[in-house]
């Protein structure tokens, strides 16, 4: 159960932590994917004729690079712990509990990250060429070990494997069914990503060194794009057997069109990474064409695709936080740590009791919503209730309730038939006329009644 | 040499990938014998200026670009789509026709920012005054391609038949009634009768499939013909500049291709808007009921419907008699404001203009929020 509860109207909290997390995933795989392209990038420099000119395009890319990762970088990352902890507590602090040596290293992984930039950049002009490239290795090989560690607790909330609430056994928690296939994955979407950062640079440089520039920058996208479907078909076989139905359910849209969101993130992210290819093509064929803009554009169809590629992780997990264990809302799938059969008076079980909420009254249901639905809905805004509760009678709400985890991408309904009649009376209010819980109980009882 | 092929031109030879290569040789076989050379320069001459503002140019490309994606979504949804059963058809293809939904939320999208393209592309160019002579006849194109996307909007917007879609289009119609003259005879001639019902949607339906497409196409051409022949209008700080100071793309060699990877972005947007807020369908249209409340136009069309607001009873005739004049100034501003470089007119007109374009955003803004 949840604590009281973070009310973000329109939005809801989820779609919060997804904004801030979206920009954050985006700005940390090019953190770390910009460390392998300083590195390769110094060693080519060292190689041409004209390092010098390279080595002003590199100054000029790791400046960007310097304020855009670690400004927004730091900022959305603690805005996630931020949001997460406010979205779902419960579920924050199962993760921090498990894998309190893996947050540590991480936080040590961060702090050596920046302090090995720092001295990259700051010691331009007086470190020798030979220090610089030793310091861009480093720095790359401490940002994917921080990746290293992230994806163990991002892939266990979806695959926890052979963890068990009883076993507690975290190596096979971290190294679980997903995380491999994950790690490479990100990897390749890290490389990408550099080059796609590096064709933005390039367009700021004089037009010969351009070309060249964007000719090296596409080795870093082309292969990656080309090996990305081989590791996400190896993903998507790691995925548990329900998340795979779900998919083929989206395929055709049942429901009026809004259970398929898994299947549609997954062609947002499978399409989008095909422009990139195709822009990555197209600018690598004409480089002196390309514009500033338009690398951007491409840097910001990644974004596009990412975001397809995380909400698609997202939904594959629904109903849980922690796929198996606890579900999105705040409620334990497994009795033993919350030991309260789910068809008792609700406000019992719940950590915090809204003391306004008496039985039956608009309270009553309206805390209900807060507490089991808001952590994924919005009354009408995301995911709106308002829009998908417009044709429910008290009978049809009644029975959904009871129902609720039948389609298996909602968590059961927690709470006796006055808690099912209060929250059926709050939803179908949002329509303009306001119903009592009681008329609802009424209506329920006389449909009841043969 | 074989008298029944043509000599390759020596410039083409030039253009050409070298003979030996399966390209060059392809190519050179097909100008044998189609000589278009002439066709394909008349094309490659065409470039764009480059200077702070040519950003704006890329413009009309992009809504051509929904454009496309509205041809190719809409043949998709006409297979399934069905007329005579409109909700029903709709409903199936949202509900059963394997991504149907997704097609159809593309659809919509892409219908919302062509719309949004057009409208900046129109006050971009009128920004730049590229209206001015020799130019008028680009900009009555351009209106009139402007005026048959509305057109094209606000018959798709009926098709479904659902609630929402019927009783925006039968209050938009009813607007249409009240203006003077030929107002009944229009609105009578939209609905095929006194009221919106399954024979209006026949005819929406021939127009958004048929009419439409085949005018808007026709005229798209001899838009794009008339820039081909001109060339892109420079706008006063560009033409002041002494000539080795003036810098030039060529149009299908770097401009075009340049604008590709915005393209790419711009179908990722359309792709993402469906999957993340996917069109939906509301109940079939009762057309005994009472209209839902808070009902009102898309957003392009909240602009004179918030206005007419303004003028109630019977100043309604008033309100309309301006907005016609509103829409009027556009079609004469290039016999208005002709000098180049501007004049103080033409500083006027812009200053109008801008007063327009202020308008129109507050009078959306204002619509949407009440």
């Amino acid at each position: 159960m949840n604590y009281p509860v973070w009310n973000v109207p329109i939005l809801g909290s989820g779609l919060v932590v997804a904004i801030i997390a979206i920009i954050h995933i985006l700005i940390s795989h090019l953190a770390v994917g910009g460390g392998a392209f300083l590195a390769v990038a110094e060693w080519w420099a060292s190689r041409q004729a004209d390092p010098e000119r390279i080595r002003a395009f590199l100054r000029k890319f790791v400046t960007y690079f310097l304020v855009y990762t670690t400004v927004f970088g730091a900022t959305t990352g603690v805005g996630i712990w931020f949001s997460i902890q406010l979205a779902n507590p419960e579920a924050t602090s199962l993760l921090i509990h498990q894998f309190v040596f893996a947050w540590a290293t991480e936080w040590v992984t961060f702090i050596g990250e920046l302090t090995v930039l720092y001295f990259y950049y700051y010691g331009w002009h007086t470190n020798s060429r030979r220090m610089q490239l030793v310091l861009a290795i480093l720095y790359f090989v401490i940002a994917w070990f921080s990746l290293f560690i992230i994806n163990g607790i991002l892939t266990f909330m979806l695959t926890p494997g052979g963890w068990t609430l009883e076993n507690r056994d975290i190596v096979a928690g971290f190294f679980n069914p997903g995380y491999w296939p994950a790690l490479f994955i990100r990897t390749l979407v890290m490389l990408t990503l550099a080059g796609l950062f590096g064709f933005v640079v390039a367009t700021r440089v004089d037009d010969d060194l351009k070309e060249r520039i964007i000719g090296f920058a596409a080795r870093f996208v082309v292969p990656a794009a080309l090996l990305m479907p081989l590791f996400a078909a190896w993903y998507w076989f790691s995925l548990p057997v329900e998340t795979h139905t779900m998919w083929h359910n989206g395929i055709v849209g049942v429901a009026g069109g809004r259970l398929e969101a898994i299947t549609r993130y997954s062609w947002l992210a499978a399409i989008t990474g095909g422009l990139i290819v195709i822009g990555t093509l197209i600018i690598a064929w004409k480089p002196r064409a390309t514009t500033t803009t338009a690398a951007i554009a491409l840097l910001a169809t990644a974004q596009l695709s990412m975001l397809g590629g995380e909400f698609f992780r997202e939904m594959a997990r629904k109903p849980f936080v922690i796929r198996g264990v606890l579900y999105s809302n705040g409620l334990w799938k497994a009795p033993s740590k919350a030991p309260v059969a789910l068809d008792q008076p609700y406000f019992e079980s719940t950590r915090w009791e809204p003391d306004h909420a008496t039985p039956g009254s608009a309270a009553h249901g309206e805390w209900i919503y807060r507490l089991q639905c808001a952590s994924c809905h919005t009354l009408d805004g995301y995911r709106s209730l308002a829009a998908r509760t417009a044709q429910w009678t008290p009978g049809f709400g009644d029975r959904f309730l009871q129902n609720l985890n039948q389609q298996g991408v909602m968590p059961p309904f927690q709470g006796n038939s006055q808690d099912r009649a209060a929250l059926v009376a709050y939803l179908i209010s949002l329509h303009g006329k306001p119903v009592a819980a009681a008329e609802v109980e009424a209506t329920l009882a006389k449909e009841a009644k043969p | 040499m074989d008298e029944r092929f043509a000599p390759v031109p020596p410039e083409a030879e030039e253009s050409l990938p070298p003979p030996g290569t399966l390209v060059g040789q392809g190519l050179r076989a097909l100008l044998r014998r189609y000589p278009i050379w002439p066709v394909v320069a008349f094309f490659g001459k065409k470039r764009v200026p480059e200077h702070r503002d040519t950003g704006w140019y890329a413009l009309g490309g992009i809504a051509m670009l929904f454009f496309a994606i509205q041809v190719v979504t809409g043949i998709l949804l006409m297979v399934y789509y069905r007329p005579s059963q409109p909700w029903q058809s709709v409903q199936r293809i949202v509900t059963e026709v394997p991504y149907g939904a997704l097609i159809r939320s593309v659809h919509h999208w892409s219908a919302n920012l062509m719309a949004l393209a057009l409208f900046v592309h129109l006050f971009s160019t009128f920004f730049m005054k590229a209206y001015r002579p020799p130019r008028e006849l680009t900009w009555l194109t351009g209106l009139g391609l402007f005026g048959l996307v509305l057109f094209f909007s606000f018959s798709g917007y009926l098709l479904p038949w659902d609630d929402l879609s019927f009783f925006a289009t039968r209050v938009g119609i009813a607007e249409m009634e009240k203006a003077p003259l030929l107002g009944p005879w229009m609105a009578d001639l939209l609905r095929g009768g006194a009221d919106v019902t399954v024979d209006t949607i026949g005819r929406f339906y021939v127009f958004h499939v048929t009419v439409l497409p085949l005018l808007v196409i026709a005229l798209l051409g001899v838009h794009l013909l008339f820039i081909q022949l001109q060339g892109v209008s420079e706008p006063d700080h560009f033409a002041a500049l002494p000539g080795e100071k003036k810098r030039y793309r060529s149009f299908f060699g770097e401009f075009l291709v340049g604008e590709i990877p915005i393209w790419l972005f711009l179908w990722g947007v359309v792709l993402a808007l469906a999957a993340m807020l996917p069109r939906g369908l509301a109940l079939e249209a009762d057309v005994t009921a009472a209209a839902p409340v808070g009902i009102k136009p898309e957003w392009y069309f909240l602009a004179p419907y918030q206005a007419l607001k303004l003028f109630p009873g019977r100043l309604e005739l008033v309100g309309m008699a301006m907005m016609g004049l509103a829409a009027g100034s556009l079609l004469v501003v290039p016999f208005i404001d002709r000098a180049t470089p501007s004049d103080a007119r033409g500083r006027l007109v812009a200053w109008l203009g801008a007063a327009g374009l202020v308008g129109l955003i507050v009078m959306t803004v204002w619509g949407l929020l009440s």
